[in-house]
């Protein structure tokens, strides 16, 4: 299974389904990680993480633990 | 329920919006700067209010409320925010809620709106941001919008003020219009499941694709006018729109989050504001302490050498003037810090900096926080409550005191001065920035030494998470950046102030009293010199000598005696006080100029009175440099993080952790050096 964590810089992906198990779920769900969506992985920082992933037009630095429960 | 509204009640409007929806800009612009910054009672939380300016001829309050994302709360403080939203502990429910909306990021921003509406509450959308929406080649039309949501929708640019007119006339109706019985529904009716969730997601996807078209591609019309404009949009409501972030953006990005360039970018950003933080603030400081010895001399001339005389010019207005010394500093590092986050690089910046910080059980969000208490631990613990993550927020707040605070410079700069040569100056900028280095380091070691422990230290749990929004690049708006500035220089001069100048008079009743007038020999003696040897002999026999030569034995191992104690009792009401309580001890009664070199002579001078050995050793300045580096010395900073921590814990840690490493630390240094034989 992948996810959102495992993209390449620059891979667009659409998300299949948030994992509800991970305490950030809800929260990347209200932002917009819905399922169908197209994300864009267009930066890393140091270290690899946080990442920096669009969606619906805006950028988002999340880490790459709460990236591992978007499911593409 | 909150009771149905009076007739002679003020209406209410409350501004809502998610984080960098131009929210604030639309508050500034209604309220001018008249607002007032209070907390929600019991909590960190805080919010403006205002009446809006009265050239609007609107009789209403204007709520700024906390940024939210939602209104299911996912931390205490979003908790806090939302349960006001529905009902405000003082101004109860608001009769109007007009939420901003960055119409480049439509299909987010209508999630909060949509909750809102479903809230039953009262709602004007506005919409913001339409030149980043432009810039994508689209177009929104709020009629469509309003017919859709059912409610009014106007279309404002908070850079030029367009459509404040509309947004005017518009509350002007709604507010003839409010009935007094609308009612809320509790929070518990918006979407919490995730299959509701992503329902509502979809319905807004529907309307987005219903509001948003695509401009004509020859349109290339710069001043837009959207009445002309409508008649020539093409409406592609089939086509997939493009939800792109913004272009201009994304090249930016390409550079200050590149693998090497984005830290190199990072560090000279950071270099540049820390060092416009110490030269820009320092002939401001400057005057400002001229000012204020000016004043003290001037008043001791006026009232003499009287009670009265003493308390005005040696009590009240030196407090003042340690509060006011800082000033320059916390205005010129929250000017900076409001320009790089209304720019949007702040985003960045913590973005680089999370996983280092994460490492030591912090958070990139602690970084803006950590940097600010280089210039004063009490707007940097302010600064903390962007963390949402309470043992992230609680473990940043306990590690600020240990960042060299500004007003630490005039105690190292008069140590440092005392150690290197007279004709080698720059030495003493190489000493400084060790000081700086050695600080960062230590701080960053106790840190992780406390995250090891955090369960007995920080005693919270809830998981870490890093979600930060990197908004598009844009120029700052400098009126939205200096109300900032001065609404958080206010909060220091309401929180700090008052502590620091009621522990100036308590240390001056300390070093004044009982023997209030001391008999000394006259013969001879000019009335200068009289009143100096008066002021020197009143302190020798005062209740803070008393107090230095009870807590000497502990001065001793340190090298130093109850002189230096009595100093470092006084920086207790701000370390800055050291130099000028120094000066007092050692009989300096210098005016204007030069102080400092007075006070070096006199400490070169000074010998411990039962052995004869010098007091101010090479050794033992250095000890006393590092017991400043870490000692938790500052009572301003104790009760702010007492106030924000919520309870006596933190703070109480804090003074007992960093006064023993302080203590442990110095001694090991002072007995090391005298080891290798540097004394």
């Amino acid at each position: 299974m992948r996810t959102a964590s495992d993209l390449k810089l620059g891979e667009k992906a659409v998300i299949k389904d948030i994992d509800n198990t991970h305490p950030s779920s809800h929260r990347l769900l209200e932002i917009g990680f819905t399922p169908g969506q197209e994300i864009v992985l267009l930066t890393k920082s140091i270290f690899n993480d946080p990442i920096g992933l669009s969606i619906r037009g805006t950028i988002f630095a999340i880490r790459k633990n709460e990236a591992s429960c978007i499911i593409i | 329920m909150t009771p149905a509204l009076t007739k002679n009640k003020i209406p209410l409007i409350t501004l809502v919006g998610q984080p960098n929806s131009g929210k604030t800009t639309l508050f500034n612009y209604l309220s001018g700067k008249n607002f007032k910054t209070v907390n929600y009672p019991g909590s960190t939380v805080e919010y403006s209010i205002s009446k809006i300016l009265s050239k609007f001829s609107i009789n209403a309050n204007i709520l700024d409320s906390p940024g939210i994302i939602s209104l299911i709360p996912s931390s205490p403080d979003e908790k806090i925010s939302v349960d006001s939203l529905f009902s405000h502990p003082k101004f109860g429910k608001p009769e109007i809620v007009i939420i901003t909306v960055d119409s480049s990021q439509l299909s987010r921003h209508l999630y909060l709106v949509k909750q809102l509406i479903d809230a039953n509450f009262n709602v004007i959308v506005v919409l913001t941001m339409l030149d980043l929406l432009r810039k994508k080649n689209l177009d929104i039309s709020e009629s469509k919008l309003s017919s859709i949501l059912g409610c009014k929708v106007l279309k404002i640019d908070s850079r030029t003020g367009k459509g404040l007119n509309e947004l005017l006339l518009s509350l002007k109706d709604s507010i003839s219009e409010i009935s007094d019985n609308e009612e809320l529904f509790p929070e518990q009716l918006v979407n919490t499941q995730k299959e509701k969730l992503l329902e509502s997601y979809r319905h807004i996807e529907e309307i987005e694709k219903e509001v948003l078209f695509r401009k004509d591609p020859d349109n290339g019309n710069k001043n837009f006018d959207i009445s002309e404009a409508n008649k020539k949009l093409v409406v592609l409501n089939s086509v997939r729109l493009p939800n792109k972030p913004d272009a201009f953006t994304l090249k930016v990005d390409k550079f200050t989050l590149h693998r090497y360039w984005g830290i190199l970018i990072f560090f000279l950003v950071m270099a540049v504001t820390f060092t416009s933080i110490f030269w820009l603030a320092s002939p401001l400081m400057e005057f400002i302490n001229e000012v204020f010895s000016l004043l003290s001399s001037g008043s001791e001339k006026l009232f003499g050498d009287t009670l009265i005389g003493n308390l005005i010019s040696n009590g009240l207005i030196n407090g003042l003037g340690s509060v006011l010394v800082f000033l320059p500093q916390i205005l010129i590092l929250f000017m900076i810090l409001g320009l790089l986050e209304d720019s949007g690089y702040l985003a960045r910046g913590a973005m680089l900096a999370d996983k280092p910080l994460s490492m030591i059980g912090l958070n990139g969000k602690s970084f803006v926080p950590m940097l600010s208490g280089f210039a004063c631990a009490i707007p940097a613990i302010m600064a903390t409550r962007t963390i949402s993550n309470r043992r992230e927020r609680f473990l940043t707040i306990f590690i600020i005191p240990l960042m060299s605070c500004s007003a630490r410079i005039p105690v190292y700069a008069l140590l440092i001065a005392f150690l290197i040569p007279q004709d080698k100056p720059w030495i003493g900028g190489i000493a400084m920035a060790s000081i700086y280095i050695f600080s960062i380091f230590s701080s960053l070691l106790i840190a992780s030494l406390v995250n090891k422990f955090r369960e007995k230290i920080i005693r919270e749990s809830d998981s870490s998470s890093f979600i930060l929004e990197l908004p598009a690049y844009r120029k700052p708006k400098l009126q939205d950046v200096l109300n900032n500035t001065i609404k958080n220089a206010t909060q220091y001069l309401k929180k700090a102030g008052p502590i620091i100048i009621y522990l100036s008079l308590f240390l001056w009743v300390l070093t004044y009293f009982p023997n209030t007038d001391p008999q000394v020999n006259v013969t001879g003696k000019t009335a200068e010199e009289v009143s100096e040897l008066k002021n020197s002999e009143r302190i020798m026999t005062s209740y803070a000598s008393s107090l230095g030569k009870i807590i000497e034995p502990v001065m001793k191992p340190l090298g130093l005696d109850w002189r230096v104690g009595v100093s470092l009792i006084a920086t207790f009401a701000a370390r800055e006080v050291f130099v000028s309580s120094l000066a007092l001890i050692f009989k300096i009664t210098e005016e204007g100029d030069n102080i400092q070199a007075s006070i070096l002579k006199a400490m070169k001078e000074a010998k411990i009175e039962d052995t004869g050995e010098k007091l101010f050793t090479t050794a033992t300045t250095t000890g006393l440099i590092i017991f400043f580096v870490f000692a938790m010395q500052c009572l301003s900073t104790v009760a702010i993080s007492r106030k924000e921590t919520g309870s006596w814990r933190i703070p109480a840690l804090q003074i007992i952790v960093f006064s023993t490493i302080a203590y442990v630390v110095s001694f090991l240094t002072v007995t090391g050096l005298r080891f290798f034989g540097i004394n």
